[in-house]
């Protein structure tokens, strides 16, 4: 089975990468290979100037890597857990300096089985940092957290770029490819489909708007409204993809007015990535 | 070096923390020696209580002369009484044997009846083989016979093994071998399960320096297990080592080592935990059971004797028990530690070759 094939990219110096993709596209696998963990059939990858194919090792020294779901030392504490991966490392940071950046400090001595989510995910991006890394990966850093636990960590991992340090991560979450990301690579099926910043992403995979809307009445009219190129039904609302929002608008006014249908609801909002992903797939991100 | 130093500080404290660790490692093991030292030891102690009924009266000579072969005999604790009063004795399991010698023999030969309890066949069959063959001397002396052949027997060891002295090192084999084959297996494999292995491997330390941390780990581990087992062994159970103790650690260090490598291949070869901990509970049980760790290999069936051969946890309790219980040299006990580190050493190579982190 191929789970990767002729992924090809560059990532800036001091700059959030982003791989956005559904689960199974094949993003893991990319990380696993940057990270000199899994050796490539074939191809090449240089990070932070090292050969990852020639010398995995020089580059795990280089790099800090947060691992999607990856376990702790159960009966280990906090601060233990740090150290023991700090003995691993060459040179580290200072743990206790990294405890107190990321608010570890009442949790030094707990075990890890008494953390929460949250907690164990700023573990983890702790550990990642330990050696002072100049490249750091991040596989789907927030899965699993709550709004509130995914905003504290979407700011510490802006923090990292803040010490001029590249960050490479994964998500199928869309909000977080544009609140996060420099730069993102759609990804699916093994393949890279675009490549930039979300906006330009957005420009120019997802140029109009979403009209979204719920009417009395026959929908096979919307479908001929200017501007409109696609309509399509979400949870018993009605969205109507166009390239002419300003158009559209005032075409769906006329209609409710003429056809005496009934308007409920209508929002309209720009394209996001979700649907510069549905333009180049056909599909949803979350299927 | 620093990081398997730590990573074997680090572990000692998880192993600490973790109560089934220490209920496997220390308790079940000390358990396991009190139980069986308790039911076998009183067998051990090899002395039996034989009821003599004299119907003769003591008026007749061979009667007498048997009754006091029987009272010779070192293992014999021999009283004389009643002919009914010893049968309900021995009906109560009070008696290993009553041997009655009838009056003066009206009939050819002079037949001496021996009553043994059929449901304690062992204890009866030994007492019975004794009482035979202080009837055969009898008969060869009646004859004038001089002794064609003669048997010296003398103990290896200058004083009795007791049950506990004997115990003990099987024990602190069997206990080695438990880590290796339950212990590491159920953690490595664990570890691979829950990726934990995986987030070591994102650092640059080589996963062979990992396991060497793991390996120093279960050492320590198992030093501390076997001391704390000597230690209750010889102060609560009274067992006596007269070997050196360092030739012990040595082997024990040995043992460990050798069996964490088995235990490494039984975590690599197996898909899951789940599967890693079956594997090793099936390597485990023949060995526990079959090595003399409990019992002298000698009474394990003859058909088995080659898979006794072939158990690489049978060299080193014979090595243990030779060196602590009896105190011979480790020298003579050095092909056996060869049989030993030959698995071990295959262990490793089996473990670094199907080596995977998912």
């Amino acid at each position: 089975m191929v789970a990767v094939h002729g992924v090809s990219f560059t990532v800036e110096e001091g700059e959030i990468f982003g791989l956005l993709g559904p689960n199974g596209a094949g993003k893991t696998t990319t990380l696993e290979m940057l990270e000199g963990l899994r050796r490539p059939d074939a191809g090449r990858a240089v990070v932070a100037g090292v050969d990852v194919v020639a010398d995995p090792q020089g580059v795990k020294a280089r790099i800090g890597v947060q691992l999607q779901q990856a376990g702790f030392f159960e009966r280990l504490t906090v601060e233990e857990t740090l150290r023991l991966f700090a003995s691993f490392h060459r040179r580290a940071a200072d743990v206790n300096a990294l405890i107190a950046r990321f608010n570890l400090g009442d949790k030094r001595k707990a075990l890890i089985q008494n953390l929460s989510g949250g907690q164990q995910q700023r573990l983890s991006l702790a550990l990642a940092l330990l050696n002072d890394p100049q490249v750091v990966f991040l596989d789907e850093p927030t899965t699993g957290l709550d709004p509130q636990a995914r905003r504290n960590l979407w700011e510490a991992i802006g923090r990292v770029r803040a010490e001029g340090k590249t960050v490479i991560l994964t998500t199928h979450y869309m909000e977080e490819a544009e609140a996060l990301c420099d730069r993102v690579a759609i990804m699916d099926r093994g393949r890279i489909l675009a490549i930039d910043t979300p906006r330009a992403l957005i420009r120019r995979y997802a140029p109009g708007a979403a009209i979204s809307l719920r009417l009395d009445g026959d929908r096979a009219v919307l479908e001929g409204l200017p501007g409109v190129r696609r309509v399509e039904d979400r949870n018993g609302e009605v969205v109507l993809q166009t390239d002419a929002a300003q158009e559209t608008l005032a075409a769906v006014m006329e209609l409710t007015r003429g056809e005496g249908a009934e308007l409920y609801h209508l929002s309209v909002r720009e394209g996001t990535l979700e649907d510069v992903f549905l333009n180049l797939t056909g599909r949803s991100l979350r299927e | 070096m620093r990081p398997v130093l730590v990573m074997a500080a680090y572990s000692f404290r998880m192993f600490l923390r973790d109560r089934s660790a220490l209920w496997w490692g220390i308790l079940f093991p000390i358990l396991l020696m009190g139980l069986i030292g308790d039911v076998f030891g009183k067998a051990d102690r090899l002395s039996f209580d034989v009821s003599v009924v004299d119907r003769s009266g003591g008026t007749y000579v061979p009667a007498t002369a048997i009754k006091e072969e029987l009272r010779a005999v070192p293992v014999f604790q021999v009283r004389e009484e009643p002919g009914d009063e010893a049968l309900a004795a021995l009906k109560d399991g009070k008696r290993s044997l009553v041997v009655v010698l009838p009056e003066a023999a009206a009939t050819r030969p002079y037949t001496v009846q021996v009553f043994y309890d059929e449901s304690r066949a062992q204890v009866s069959q030994a007492a019975l083989a004794i009482v035979q063959r202080v009837v055969d001397q009898g008969n060869l002396r009646l004859a004038g016979a001089a002794p064609a052949v003669a048997v010296d027997a003398r103990g290896t060891s200058t004083r009795r093994l007791g049950m506990f002295d004997f115990l003990l090192p099987g024990i602190m084999a069997m206990t080695l071998m438990q880590s290796g084959l339950m212990g590491v297996t159920w953690v490595v494999s664990t570890y691979r399960e829950k990726l934990i292995l995986k987030r070591v491997l994102t650092t640059p330390v080589p996963p062979a320096v990992f396991y060497a941390g793991l390996v120093a780990r279960f050492t320590a581990v198992n030093l501390f297990q076997v001391a704390v087992i000597f230690l209750v062994a010889t102060f609560a159970f009274h067992a006596r080592t007269v070997g050196s103790l360092a030739a012990l650690a040595l082997l024990s260090i040995v043992g460990s080592v050798c069996f964490l490598g088995i235990g490494f291949a039984v975590s690599a070869v197996s898909r899951s935990a789940e599967a890693a901990n079956n594997l090793g509970s099936l390597l485990n049980f023949p060995m526990m059971f079959l090595s003399g760790t409990f019992w002298p290999r000698e009474m394990i069936p003859e058909a088995l004797q080659p898979v006794v051969a072939a158990l690489p946890l049978t060299p080193l309790v014979e090595a243990m028990r030779g060196v602590g219980a009896r105190g011979e040299p480790l020298t003579d006990f050095l092909p056996g530690i060869a049989y030993l580190i030959a698995w071990g050493t295959a262990g490793f190579l089996v473990a670094a070759r199907y080596f995977r982190w998912e």
